[in-house]
């Protein structure tokens, strides 16, 4: 039985299990993620040279270029992307990157709820995290 | 949201992976922002074209689109580059830089995308917009213009959106799409008109900073240019999420405008355009480049600085760069001729804040963009030195001895 759930509003379909990464701060992911390695570059960021590869990426929301699309894309064409990506509120950059790399994606997600190594299943298809561990 | 039956068969992938991936982004945002329905555009611009700035990051997506068959249905341009195409010899550029950056461009053309390389479509020859035009734009400078002086209407797009709209000629409605979201919600009554280019780009920048995405009507401002407006609509969107601005008895759409109705004012004195020089001037250093031409300078602007430069030379201890469209430079033969002879450069393809300026070795820019001035000190490490047009032609002409 999960312990509890957490909703949210789907923006690309897909389930997946995993832990989650959890930033407090928002991710500009043009000059802030490798794209070649997945891991957070951004100088002073709090998931600075942490990898977001398989890892279900929980974060506010995006900021900074546009072109961060395109990097999201590129995570996942070099098997460094999130396995998910859930925010509080949905901003086109990364909205953009999860549709054309087609990665899980949930928003408007109370993300308060969720903490650094929960263990989750995100459902977004149906727009629910269950949290296992 | 409504989609009709062709709009559905495209998202379901009828027409191909790339159709359908454009329609996915240009759907799902419409889901996010509430729109009721796709709505047909007549252009598009995109950005996120110099390497410099984007890197490898676009390049495999742009082989997909491509690889796929997907192509722009409607007219669609593309933003500056990291260098002069025609010029770039003497900018130590690496073999892979330019073969990268030529390679992008290429890209962009399969999709259909012409390369103007330029931030200001609305001024070419073939680009007329009219009121009332859907278009989905990605330049924060074109959006503004677009909205407010022309009076067509766009979000202030992404590069991947305004492609994705580019692909499928559709936009989702909402935002500046819709009348009532048009409204100015913040008057800004100007005590001391704005003359000069410059003051107008700094009207912008300090106004950008405290409107936040908010529209702003301008009062007391009795003339002002097409060119005067770009420089102001840049400074706007480089400080601000600004995407459109009024203007009370100069652009298009204030005429229908009560400005008695807005409780939130700001006035602007002299003061504020004052501190707003020193604020967007990093450094008292004697700069190494002198820059005018962010937006790119339109065809009445060469013919002004050209005037200007007329048996005139341009100090040997700096650069002075005047930055403007491939076309434009084209028309204007004579006028660069006067300028080049002078030792300045009339640069295409580029701007600042996009182009590999760190392997000139400039450390400090002067230039009469607000925009510029706000922008390189973060982009490029570049420190900045705001000034009049006129200033800026004073300093790279004057005599050492005379500093």
């Amino acid at each position: 039985m999960p312990l509890s759930s957490v909703t949210g509003r789907p923006v690309v379909s897909g389930k997946v299990r995993g832990d989650i990464l959890f930033s407090s701060e928002a991710i500009s992911f043009l000059g802030g993620v490798n794209p070649k390695t997945g891991i957070v570059i951004a100088r002073n960021h709090n998931l600075e040279g942490k990898s977001i590869k398989d890892t279900i990426l929980v974060f506010p929301h995006g900021k900074g270029s546009t072109v961060g699309s395109y990097v999201l894309y590129s995570l996942v064409k070099n098997n460094v992307a999130p396995k998910a990506i859930i925010n509080r509120i949905g901003d086109p950059v990364v909205v953009v990157g999860a549709i054309i790399g087609e990665i899980p994606m949930l928003i408007d997600v109370d993300i308060d709820l969720l903490h650094d190594g929960m263990t989750v299943e995100v459902d977004a298809d149906q727009g629910i995290i269950k949290i296992l561990d | 949201m409504f989609l009709t039956a062709e709009e559905e068969r495209i998202l379901d992938g009828e027409e191909g992976y790339a159709r359908q991936l454009a329609m996915k982004i240009v759907v799902k945002l419409g889901e996010i922002f509430s729109a009721d329905k796709l709505i047909p555009i007549t252009a598009a611009h995109i950005s996120g074209a110099s390497y410099k700035t984007i890197g490898d990051a676009p390049i495999e997506f742009l082989e997909d689109l491509v690889n796929n068959g997907a192509r722009a249905c409607v007219k669609a341009t593309l933003n500056p580059v990291g260098f002069d195409l025609q010029d770039y010899k003497n900018w130590s550029l690496s073999k892979t830089v330019i073969e990268k950056q030529k390679y992008i461009i290429s890209l962009y053309e399969k999709l259909s995308i012409e390369p103007i390389l330029s931030c200001t479509p609305y001024l070419l020859e073939n680009f007329r917009l009219s009121l009332g035009d859907h278009i989905a734009f990605s330049e924060s400078s074109a959006c503004v213009y677009t909205n407010s002086v022309i009076g067509a209407r766009t979000n202030r797009e992404g590069g991947p959106s305004a492609l994705a709209s580019a692909i499928i000629g559709k936009t989702a409605n909402y935002g500046l799409h819709i009348t009532e979201m048009r409204q100015p919600k913040l008057l800004v009554e100007v005590e001391n008109p704005p003359k000069e280019y410059a003051e107008f780009g700094m009207l912008g920048t300090y106004v950008g900073r405290l409107a936040r995405d908010n529209i702003p009507i301008f009062q007391g401002i009795r003339n002002a240019t097409n060119n005067q407006l770009k420089y102001l609509g840049a400074g706007l969107a480089s400080t601000g999420m600004v995407a459109m601005f009024h203007m009370l008895g100069i652009t298009p759409e204030a005429k229908e405008i009560d400005v008695k109705e807005y409780s939130e004012k700001i006035t602007v004195s002299q003061d504020e355009l004052n501190n707003e020089l020193n604020k967007l001037s990093t450094t008292d250093n004697i700069p190494d480049l002198i820059f005018i031409g962010c937006p790119h300078c339109s065809l009445q602007e060469l013919q002004e600085i050209a005037a200007y430069l007329r048996n005139k030379k341009v100090r040997t201890d700096l650069k002075l760069w005047v930055c403007t469209s491939q076309e434009i430079k084209k028309s204007a033969q004579q006028e660069v001729e006067a300028i080049e002879n002078s030792g300045a450069k009339v640069i295409c393809d580029t701007c600042i804040v996009v182009a590999y300026l760190e392997q000139l070795g400039i450390k400090t820019m002067m230039t009469s963009s607000a925009k510029a001035a706000n922008y390189t000190p973060h982009f490029c490490d570049i420190a900045a030195v705001m000034n009049t047009v006129q200033g800026c032609l004073d300093t790279a002409t004057t005599k050492l001895k005379d500093i």
